[in-house]
């Protein structure tokens, strides 16, 4: 699935303060929670918690893309966070994170859903992609950057 | 007549041979020619058929010459082996430096009895002649490729190319002593003198090798020296060893790995000045054992020795490699590396002087296929290695080098690392002080040349130079911490990363896939490694979860602590 099918222009957030790690994730459970009345705060939380125990999804060059699958997920839900301040999140090369893409995902059909997963790391491994969203500045701007980006037409051709 | 022109004329031929050799071998290695090769053609081409036309024949030079030389590479390759590299290379090395030669000699020796209609005798003889790895041969090509193979077949090669000389030695002097007398010699007298070589060898080896490095810890002094005295000290061990019927060449290997890894390690001022004398040792060696061979004979043989060495390289190595690797955790890909990785290189050429020494018949014959077949696998196997790392998979993304590393005087087991920061490093944008501990610590920082004084608001950017006191057990973690981490190194393990202590369970039931048993599902990540591979895992070994790629990224203190994952796509 490509950007725009996972991303709503609702989901997309410029300066969020972090904090923490921890701080963040629950952020997102509550954006989460909030705008999907099948989700609640603490299940969000405590599956994303949960994934970040295997290992961080910190994957570098201050890019995070938490991810979890979700019972009560019927369809793939995106978000993306930009931070006003980078915030630790144990990455692999020990960078700080300022760009979180959260894939909360059903649980049926699992393969697909990795080769969602699989897409977007490839595509925040684009520098381009991901200056054009550092430089965004309110959530249009960045829902725009995020879902038209030359970077995805070519990773799909 | 030793008129002073005549010395003139000599001393230019042989330094001005040197000099031409060593340019274009050092050229070579950048476009994947093992060097050793260009020294043998150098050679060739200034002997009796070539440009110079020189007659040279002197096989009590030759032997002498590739004697020290030989001892002079092995103690150089024996300091570059990391003792922790026998944790996981020793038991296979030994397995093939020993059963291994047997068999690919018994192998080598049947077919080139049939094919040159020759006594069985002397085609046992040829095989036992070319049994053996050559290790300036191995060590020269795999650094020369610039490649970091995965430490499992790394630490074997290396391994093997120092221990097998003895074994590849034993057989072709029991066979000498078999065919100037046939009857004087017994399966007992012959399984003692096996156990003779090598437990004088090892013993000898390793207590002097001991006293040694012991020696060279107390003196301090230039670096020049102390290469000298290692030289002499080991060819001084290597001759000892021989007169007291050991393996000389086993002695002054595991003399090397004693007094490299003494005390941690050696600093790369020793290994540098090492390095020039092992470089030395090898152009000589070869130029002359190009001088000795007249390269219009090789060709009366040219056929049957060309079938000899493809056979070795394609059946009687495979073969051996393959069934000596059984009980031990390699993958096909790694065997069939390991199978084409056995180069030949000078210690063939130096036993299949024994026999003319001895003044055997027909003996020329197995000197000129001798010659062939390392010309062969030389240029064959050696330029070709590179490029089948990396198409099976075996090498591994490398780490970037120290600037520098040196001893530290006042702290035995301390010395001075300095790197480079590359751009997009995970040490950029850290205080320097935040990647100092009391015993890796970081004592200097030069920016544009300036030194900077080390303050927790001293930010690390791109282009610092660092440098850390630290054991030298540090080096790969501070090189890791100062490296770009590139597309291809993303690329070679996944895009994510998870703990080694993991369950299976909890892995699968994050991502949904793959159904295994539930006995798997209680198992780390770790024990699944150890489990499907057998024994020591190393960096880059690769299992296939699901449709998850797992490969082991980090391994602390022996357990696996970081597993990099690649998604399906």
């Amino acid at each position: 699935m490509r950007v725009r099918e996972l991303l709503t222009p609702q989901h997309t957030y410029v300066d969020v303060h972090g904090v923490s790690k921890k701080r963040l994730l629950d952020q997102v459970a509550q954006f989460a929670a909030d705008t999907c009345p099948e989700l609640t705060e603490q299940l969000v939380f405590d599956a994303l918690i949960a994934r970040e125990r295997l290992g961080s999804t910190g994957i570098g060059e201050g890019i995070a893309i938490p991810h979890c699958r979700m019972a009560a997920c019927d369809k793939p839900i995106g978000m993306l966070l930009k931070l006003d301040e980078a915030i630790d999140f144990e990455s692999i090369d020990g960078k700080l994170v300022d760009l979180v893409f959260v894939l909360l995902v059903p649980e049926a059909n699992p393969e697909q859903h990795l080769k969602t997963l699989s897409h977007l790391a490839a595509l925040f491994n684009e520098s381009g992609f991901r200056e054009q969203l550092r430089t965004a500045t309110t959530s249009e701007n960045l829902y725009q950057r995020a879902s038209s980006s030359e970077e995805e037409l070519r990773l799909a051709s | 007549m030793a008129t002073p022109l005549t010395l003139n004329v000599l001393l230019l031929i042989g330094a001005s041979l040197l000099f031409v050799g060593l340019l274009l071998g050092n050229f070579s290695l950048r476009i994947g020619v093992p060097s050793l090769l260009v020294f043998l053609l150098v050679g060739m081409a200034a002997g009796e058929d070539g440009i110079l036309g020189l007659q040279f024949s002197d096989l009590n030079t030759s032997y002498l010459v590739s004697n020290i030389a030989l001892a002079v590479i092995l103690l150089d390759g024996g300091m570059r082996t990391r003792l922790s590299t026998f944790r996981v290379g020793l038991r296979p090395a030994f397995t093939l430096a020993t059963l291994g030669v047997a068999l690919t000699a018994a192998l080598v020796g049947g077919f080139a009895t049939w094919l040159l209609d020759v006594d069985w005798r002397l085609g046992m003889l040829l095989g036992g002649i070319i049994g053996s790895t050559d290790a300036a041969a191995v060590f020269n090509v795999i650094q020369g490729a610039g490649l970091r193979l995965n430490e499992r077949v790394a630490s074997t090669l290396e391994i093997e190319s120092g221990l097998n000389d003895p074994m590849a030695i034993f057989i072709t002097v029991l066979l000498i002593q078999f065919l100037l007398n046939p009857d004087g010699l017994s399966v007992s007298e012959s399984m003692i003198s096996l156990i003779t070589q090598f437990g004088i060898g090892a013993f000898v080896g390793l207590a002097l090798g001991a006293v040694l490095a012991e020696l060279l810890l107390r003196i301090r002094s230039n670096e020049g020296l102390y290469a000298l005295l290692l030289c002499s000290g080991g060819v001084s061990l290597f001759a000892l060893t021989g007169e007291l019927g050991g393996s000389g060449f086993l002695a002054v290997y595991l003399a090397g790995v004693i007094a490299g890894n003494r005390g941690g390690g050696v600093g790369d001022n020793v290994l540098r000045s090492m390095d020039s004398l092992a470089w030395l040792a090898q152009s000589g060696m070869f130029l002359l054992l190009g001088l000795l061979v007249t390269p219009h004979e090789l060709d009366n043989h040219g056929w049957p020795a060309l079938f000899i060495a493809g056979f070795l390289m394609f059946i009687a190595r495979p073969l051996a490699v393959w069934l000596c690797l059984l009980p031990f955790p390699f993958g096909w890909r790694e065997k069939l590396f390991v199978s084409w990785t056995g180069l030949r290189g000078a210690v063939p050429i130096v036993l299949a002087m024994f026999p003319l020494l001895a003044g055997i018949e027909q003996t020329r014959l197995l000197f000129d296929i001798t010659f062939v077949v390392v010309l062969a696998s030389l240029l064959i196997q050696g330029t070709s290695m590179g490029w089948l790392a990396r198409a099976l998979r075996v090498a591994i993304p490398g780490n970037s080098e120290p600037l520098q590393v040196t001893a530290f005087n006042g702290s035995k087991d301390r010395y001075l690392l300095q790197f480079k920061v590359e751009e997009g490093a995970r040490i950029c944008g850290d205080a320097v002080t935040a990647h100092s501990q009391p015993q890796c610590e970081a004592v200097l920082l030069i920016r544009q040349g300036i030194t900077q004084s080390l303050t927790d608001t001293l930010r690390v950017v791109t282009g610092d130079r660092i440098t850390w006191l630290a054991p030298l057990s540090e080096k790969e973690s501070l090189a890791d911490l100062c490296q770009q981490v590139t597309p291809s190194i993303k690329r070679f393990y996944g895009d994510f990363t998870v703990r080694g202590d993991v369950l299976i369970g909890d892995l699968i039931g994050a991502y949904g896939v793959g159904s295994v048993d539930d006995a798997l599902r209680t198992l780390t990540i770790a024990s699944y490694f150890r489990r499907r591979i057998g024994g020591q895992s190393v960096v880059g070994d690769t299992l296939m979860l699901g449709g998850l790629r797992l490969r082991v990224r980090t391994i602390d203190n022996n357990r696996i602590s970081q597993v990099g994952i690649r998604l399906p796509h």
